[in-house]
């Protein structure tokens, strides 16, 4: 049974020697593997294929990967959460990224969306709501076509190819990273960079984002 | 696109800020916001820019739902045990 411990007593018996620090690892190590578990065990469709001992057994890869950045960054821990809850983080990281990269393994991103300069905006002009008045139509479709000029004409290729990917593929961002090996930070940077120019590039076009959502939400 | 996540696309140009966290920041509060939340604080109010954050980012997002979730369970008398959740997986 683990021992039940303050933030002060988790840090002192890490940095300890001994059989203090292993059975601190040891409980450490088994919180680790039941938040792994925990989130496995919501996202098991992620999983296809596999068999339940190939499951532990990530699930144990997981638990030890997320051991480690926990005891190199236990110097970054402020004390402004529970010490449970910080570590968690660290198990939810790596297992959410790990069940997502088994889910698109093998998976192909090349839908014609891709390659194509103008399929990928063809959705726009699609599902318009029967129940429209003729105008509001008119004043939809006019939205879509100045979203998809400023997607055309104000973005990178770079940033327009991850926009494609990530908010009209619905690939989600670890698969992106990986397929274009960089990192969080850089595609998040990306995406925001895309929206700085849509919200930009709209309002210097006379279109208000604000009025655009109230034109799209409030015909429901 | 369906219509409710080109909305949602639409909001998250309009709530777009000059400025904003990236996710390795977000990592690093995400734990002191679940915190405040549990403690009935007013974590939006007091950490803005994460809130913001986890409305912009799926990944980040959906990392934060589970850490909140278990947060919640350790309130309740703690995570199932190690063999019940060995059981969850079939």
């Amino acid at each position: 049974m683990s021992k039940t411990r303050t933030n002060e007593e988790w840090l002192y018996d890490l940095k300890a020697s001994g059989t203090a620090q292993e059975a601190a690892i040891a409980d450490l190590r088994n919180i680790l593997l039941r938040a792994v578990l925990f989130l496995f065990s919501r996202n098991l469709g992620d999983f296809g294929g596999l068999a339940r001992n190939e499951i532990l057994q990530i699930a144990e890869d997981c638990a030890q990967e997320a051991l480690i950045a926990v005891m190199n960054h236990l110097s970054d821990f402020r004390g402004d959460s529970k010490f449970t809850t910080w570590v968690y983080k660290f198990a939810i990281n790596i297992a959410l990224m790990t069940a997502r990269r088994e889910r698109w393994k093998g998976a192909s991103l090349d839908q014609p969306s891709f390659s194509d300069n103008g399929a990928p905006f063809e959705w726009m002009m699609r599902d318009k709501s029967p129940e429209l008045a003729p105008d509001q139509s008119a004043m939809q479709g006019e939205v879509r076509e100045i979203i998809q000029e400023v997607i055309e004409h104000d973005l990178t290729d770079k940033q327009r190819r991850v926009l494609l990917m990530m908010v009209f593929n619905e690939v989600p961002m670890d698969e992106v990273v990986q397929r274009l090996g960089t990192n969080r930070n850089a595609i998040y940077k990306t995406l925001h960079d895309a929206r700085r120019k849509l919200k930009n590039g709209l309002q210097a076009r006379g279109f208000e984002v604000g009025e655009m959502l109230t034109l799209f939400s409030a015909q429901r | 696109m369906k219509r409710d996540r080109f909305e949602n696309w639409l909001r998250n140009i309009y709530e777009t800020e000059e400025e904003e966290i990236s996710c390795t920041e977000c990592f690093d509060l995400v734990s002191r916001f679940v915190e405040l939340e549990a403690s009935g604080e007013n974590a939006v109010a007091k950490m803005p820019q994460v809130k913001l954050h986890l409305n912009q980012c799926q990944a980040c997002r959906d990392e934060y739902e589970t850490l909140r979730e278990l947060r919640r369970l350790e309130d309740e008398g703690g995570t199932p045990s190690l063999d019940d959740l060995q059981d969850l997986i079939r």
